[in-house]
């Protein structure tokens, strides 16, 4: 109880230290707040080398760009602004040849030890130190997406991600499947492999929700000849919901339907703001898994903070 | 079509890493070889000294020119029926090991020194003791049925 009261004041204080902002844009003029985030967002940093001049004609690059220029990927989407919920993928899609960053800390001091003023004393966990992820992704194709995912426990993710189909007037869900491999020691011991399907329904600009069934091997830390279930089925449900013009709430869970499954189901929700290509999100935790692996070894009692900083260059 | 070539691509390389398991032997440390099954744990526990300075269980626990210690007789031949289903003759009431219950097994109370034994943790004179990946193997061949195998 306790330390669901110290997470709701903090989360409230996130909020009003955030909403603000959003509110004082929204107050200019709604459109204009929008309008200037999405240029931001779609401005293209690398459209075209400021020395080329229009003598310079590149028919080939002229192609290019105008084709990345006519890319409805490039634009923003309201409802899916980044390419994960908090530890989650979203159905996003990269734009081909373009790219984003992202940068993950789950720090370890339980919210709910000590009082309210303990907390405050440790800033509210930030004090602490933290399990931190950095992620680089690519658009390799239109639709394909590829990522790699790095912790400081020195678990490297690779991920391979493509839409099979995306929402539209004639079907309403999108639909990725993806491909995983994670290994420990720098990705040299211990691999994990995954498969799973991102299913996401987006209603208007407003909201989208996920499903994402998903399989992990190699979950159990000991080794296969010791052990009964080495392999995680999981159930992986959030949901994001744009509360003003740029601010958002999220909220994810990862129950194990089958297999290897000790502790709670891994949960997480949190609120985040979108300004031009970034996002920066607060969120709290059970847990401080970022990669499948991770989170299919379930998370604790006590509820952690962390943060997502993500960024797309395009 | 763009799909079913990436999945071709992506699932051997899936299937072959699933095969990419931890080591066993990372975790059993001064005997490498031992796996969860009786011949293994006859080799490298019962019958051999370890590079830990671990003492063999046959340096007591045998009937070649001496009578077995505790009445527990662990050459090799004779340490399966004196150990699966047997009555401990230390402590009546208990059972060396009981197939698939390794915690109420008298042979893991014994090596881990847990409460209650009569007599030294094994292996005696203080240690040093099986490590906890050795306890692990030994558990884990109880708890999938203590086979002769």
């Amino acid at each position: 109880m306790k330390s669901f009261v110290s997470i709701s004041a903090l989360a409230l204080a996130v909020a009003l230290g955030v909403a603000p902002l959003a509110v004082a844009a929204s107050l200019n003029d709604p459109k204009d707040a929008l309008k200037k985030t999405d240029s931001a967002a779609t401005a293209p940093a690398d459209a075209g080398p400021a020395e080329t001049g229009p003598g310079d004609t590149d028919p080939v690059g002229a192609v290019a760009d105008a084709e990345q220029d006519d890319d409805p990927d490039t634009e923003v989407n309201r409802a899916q602004p980044d390419f994960t919920i908090v530890g989650l993928p979203t159905t996003l899609r990269v734009p081909r040849h373009k790219s984003a960053f992202r940068i993950t800390h789950r720090f370890g001091r339980p919210l709910g030890e000590g009082s309210l003023s303990n907390l405050a004393e440790d800033f509210f966990g930030f004090d602490s130190g933290a399990n931190i992820g950095f992620e680089y992704r690519y658009g390799l194709f239109k639709s394909t997406q590829i990522a790699v995912h790095r912790t400081n426990n020195r678990t490297i993710q690779f991920l391979l991600q493509r839409q099979v189909t995306g929402q539209d007037d004639t079907f309403p869900l999108s639909i990725d499947v993806f491909a995983s491999a994670e290994g420990t020691n720098n990705f040299r011991d211990s691999y994990s492999p995954g498969l799973g399907v991102v299913v996401s329904r987006e209603f208007t600009d407003r909201a989208a929700v996920y499903a994402q069934p998903f399989w992990v091997n190699n979950t159990n830390p000991l080794p296969g000849e010791l052990v009964d279930d080495n392999n995680s089925v999981m159930l992986g449900l959030g949901a994001r919901v744009r509360l003003t013009a740029s601010v958002y709430g999220v909220f994810e869970v990862t129950p194990r339907v089958n297999g290897y499954d000790p502790g709670n189901h891994q949960m997480s929700f949190g609120i985040e703001k979108r300004a031009g290509g970034h996002n920066f999100q607060i969120n709290f935790s059970n847990a401080f898994g970022t990669t499948f692996g991770q989170m299919a070894r379930g998370g604790t009692d006590d509820w952690y903070i962390g943060f997502n900083l993500s960024r797309k260059f395009y | 079509m763009r799909l079913l070539r990436l999945l071709a691509c992506v699932l051997p390389v899936t299937a072959m890493l699933a095969g990419c398991d931890e080591n066993l032997s990372d975790l059993t440390g001064p005997t490498p070889n031992l796996a969860p099954n009786f011949a293994s744990i006859q080799r490298e526990i019962f019958s051999t000294q370890d590079s830990s300075g671990r003492q063999s269980c046959i340096q007591c626990h045998t009937s070649v020119g001496r009578t077995p210690a505790a009445g527990l007789n662990l050459v090799e031949g004779a340490s399966f029926a004196a150990l699966v289903g047997r009555p401990s003759v230390q402590k009546p009431g208990e059972t060396l090991v009981i197939p698939g219950d390794p915690d109420n097994s008298y042979l893991v109370k014994k090596l881990e020194g847990a409460a209650g034994i009569v007599g030294l943790r094994m292996p005696r004179n203080n240690g040093p003791f099986l490590t906890e990946g050795q306890m692990l193997v030994i558990r884990r061949w109880i708890k999938e049925g203590a086979a002769n195998n």
